[in-house]
């Protein structure tokens, strides 16, 4: 698996080579304007129709999935739709500062959660581990290798694709595939610490039992002030998830303003207010009668992962291509 | 926009303290209605129930009691507690777990389970196996030592946080860990228990999650070094009149797979703290044929430690480990386990000792 996630992570630096070439483009410097150029309207409309569906699955897990960590975690006995209803409000109050506002925040996102990957540091000397646990580095037994651990960690790189449609608000430098490798190799080697920790922590057999391992792993350091260290840590990815959240919920308004071909009139608060009330009542209704039911081995999990995976392979390529036609005209 | 400032203010802080569980919708955790239990004792009762016992109040000013119900299922006791107490017992601080060795021996991995997917109940939670009336020890001891469940926690934690090899102790984690590895039995820590005394006696050795063996005195020391903390504070050999203290091992085992030896040297430095023998310990040649006295003793204990442990076909020093390798398929366990039982051993003790005594003879 080691070997898996090195080899994905390469596969991913290819792919956001391509993306860096489409990031010089003079079409996304328009947003919209630019893309409809590329493709052309009536397209457009359909793609931003795929997109919105996309977009909501990825909300949907994001905010669902924490949400139901917080439950089992810090506040078991509180009604969940609460803890969603929290969540998304507060995104939405994040989004509503607007784009700019938005991804300014993403400075104190990382300023307050990079320092959880120090965490789990320890893990790797802890006494009761041995490097035998790792071992075999390559299983020769092919039943053991997964295409569902191969798309998990792929849809985990993924999110750089939607970069592209930040373009207009960004600088625009020529130094960004440094950054998108910068970015990737922190992801995989995130990746890879988590992973390793994991094993040494739990062992294999038993790492394959439990539900949220990295999180049974923060719950088992100790502080002489303060014994529950996971409730500081979930705590501190609410600022990451609220980040993301605001950022897809801006998207998702931006896309159904496409979808319906209103983009020429000017963002209303009343348009903003009725997508965020759709987005909620669907997550409640997401929740409530789909999630909550087939809580393990529930088929929206494995959608989403693939619908994370084929957005960061196919946007790429997509673009590229049709840049590359429109350049050769 | 600017009178709109203290409102929004106001909502915030209206949803922190909704989220932070002053809401009707959490559980009751008022102090003065809540009483945590710091530990269960679970023993097995003649008619298959399960007796489980604990103490209350903790820390607060009231005579404590002792609190057995005889139930069927662990979290049923909980739930009994409270029908005939005044005070809600909590897990959140449960910190030990005594098990009864009869319990033992029929398998435990129901009850652990139990805990561990409690959410209140924190992985760092001691396991300790118990020989012997716990019940008749801690009615006996109240009246001497009203936070006697505190000592005990301050007791088990002392002796984790510094591995001195005085006593093995695991919790939780490390218990489910073992259990779940295809290469190691877990192993836990067995006090013996009666009316006036409360006493670590040595290591149960565990067959998945059932108790098959328990090692104590020589063998335990012998376990400290080979395995569990690989330092011992006192080594103490009646039989050759001496004690070494810090000592430090330096262990490796090798296993040929080939030839299906287990080869295990052991380094070993030690202080020599006391000595009663009539050997003059300043004259080189008499010190090292203690030295090599020694050697041979701890040799042939290991040796037949490890005996012991193939025997009963347990393995709680990752002797199975050895066998992956990084780049070929692990066995399974079941065929480790076969394996394990036929493997030779060749067991080396080298020793230093630092004499620090002047001779006993003059």
């Amino acid at each position: 698996m080691i070997i898996v996630i090195i080899g994905i992570g390469f596969v991913s630096q290819l792919n956001l080579f391509i993306l860096s070439k489409c990031w010089k483009s003079r079409f996304l410097k328009d947003g919209a304007e630019g893309i409809s150029k590329l493709f052309g309207k009536r397209m457009i409309r359909l793609y931003a129709f795929i997109g919105l569906f996309f977009i909501f699955m990825k909300m949907a897990i994001f905010t669902i999935g924490y949400s139901d960590i917080m439950h089992q975690y810090i506040f078991p006995s509180i009604n969940n739709n609460w803890l969603i209803l929290f969540i998304f409000l507060t995104s939405l109050y994040l989004a509503s500062k607007g784009m700019e506002k938005t991804f300014q925040f993403v400075v104190i996102v990382m300023l307050s959660t990079f320092w959880i990957i120090f965490v789990f540091i320890p893990f790797l000397f802890a006494p009761m581990s041995s490097i035998h646990d790792l071992y075999p580095l390559i299983p020769n037994d092919p039943s053991l290798f997964s295409w569902k651990g191969v798309l998990l960690i792929w849809s985990s790189l993924s999110g750089p694709e939607y970069l592209i449609f930040l373009k207009p608000w960004l600088t625009h430098d020529k130094r960004q595939f440094m950054y998108f490798t910068i970015g990737n190799m922190i992801s995989v080697l995130e990746y890879l610490l988590l992973f390793i920790a994991a094993i040494l922590f739990f062992g294999s057999n038993y790492l394959s039992k439990t539900l949220y391992p990295t999180i049974d792993m923060i719950k088992y350091l100790q502080s002489p002030v303060f014994e529950r260290m996971e409730i500081i840590v979930i705590s501190v990815y609410l600022f990451y998830i609220v980040f993301a959240l605001a950022l897809f919920l801006l998207f998702f308004y931006g896309l159904s303003r496409l979808a319906l071909a209103k983009w020429n009139l000017q963002t209303t608060r009343k348009g903003y207010l009725f997508c965020a009330a759709v987005i909620l009542s669907s997550f409640l209704i997401f929740y409530n009668f789909l999630w909550k039911f087939s809580y393990k081995g529930f088929w929206g999990l494995d959608l989403e992962i693939a619908l994370s995976s084929l957005s960061y392979l196919i946007i790429p390529i997509i673009l590229w291509i049709a840049i590359k036609r429109k350049e050769d005209v | 926009m600017k009178g709109y400032k203290p409102t929004s203010l106001l909502f915030v802080f209206c949803f922190l303290i909704v989220m932070s569980g002053c809401s009707p919708y959490t559980e009751n955790n008022i102090v003065e209605e809540i009483a945590p239990v710091i530990f269960w004792s679970i023993k097995n009762d003649p008619n298959g129930q399960l007796s489980i016992t604990t103490l209350v109040p903790p820390l607060i000013k009231e005579t404590k009691q002792t609190f057995t119900l005889k139930v069927d299922l662990i979290k049923q006791g909980g739930k009994e507690f409270n029908l005939k107490y005044y005070r809600e017992l909590k897990t959140g601080q449960l910190r030990m777990l005594f098990i009864n060795k009869e319990l033992a021996f029929k398998g435990i991995r129901t009850l652990i389970n139990t805990l561990f997917t409690d959410p209140d109940v924190s992985s760092r939670l001691y396991i300790v196996i118990v020989d012997g009336d716990f019940e008749a020890y801690l009615k006996n001891q109240l009246s001497k030592q009203p936070s006697l469940d505190y000592f005990l926690y301050r007791m088990l934690k002392h002796y984790e946080k510094y591995n001195q090899g005085d006593m093995s102790i695991v919790n939780l984690h490390e218990f489910m860990k073992q259990l779940y590895s295809p290469f190691q039995d877990p192993i836990l820590p067995v006090f013996k228990a009666d009316k006036n005394n409360f006493t670590y006696e040595g290591t149960a050795l565990f067959h998945g999650d059932k108790l098959k063996t328990t090692i104590n005195n020589m063998d335990d020391q012998i376990f400290q070094l080979l395995g569990n903390d690989r330092y011992v504070k006192l080594l103490a050999l009646p039989k050759q009149k001496l004690v070494l203290g810090r000592v430090r091992s330096k262990v490796e085992f090798r296993l040929d797979q080939t030839t299906k030896v287990l080869h295990v040297t052991d380094q070993i430095n030690g202080r020599l703290e006391e000595y009663q023998g009539n050997k003059n310990l300043l004259n080189q040649s008499e010190l090292s044929s203690l030295n090599k006295e020694v050697e041979v003793y701890l040799e042939h204990e290991t040796t037949e430690l490890l005996k012991n442990m193939q025997k009963e076909k347990v393995d709680p020093l990752q002797i199975g480990l050895l066998t992956t390798s990084p780049f070929f398929e692990r066995m399974t366990s079941k065929e480790w386990k076969d394996q394990w039982e036929n493997i030779k051993l060749d067991v080396h003790f080298s020793l230093k000792i630092q004499p620090v005594t002047t001779g006993n003879k003059m």
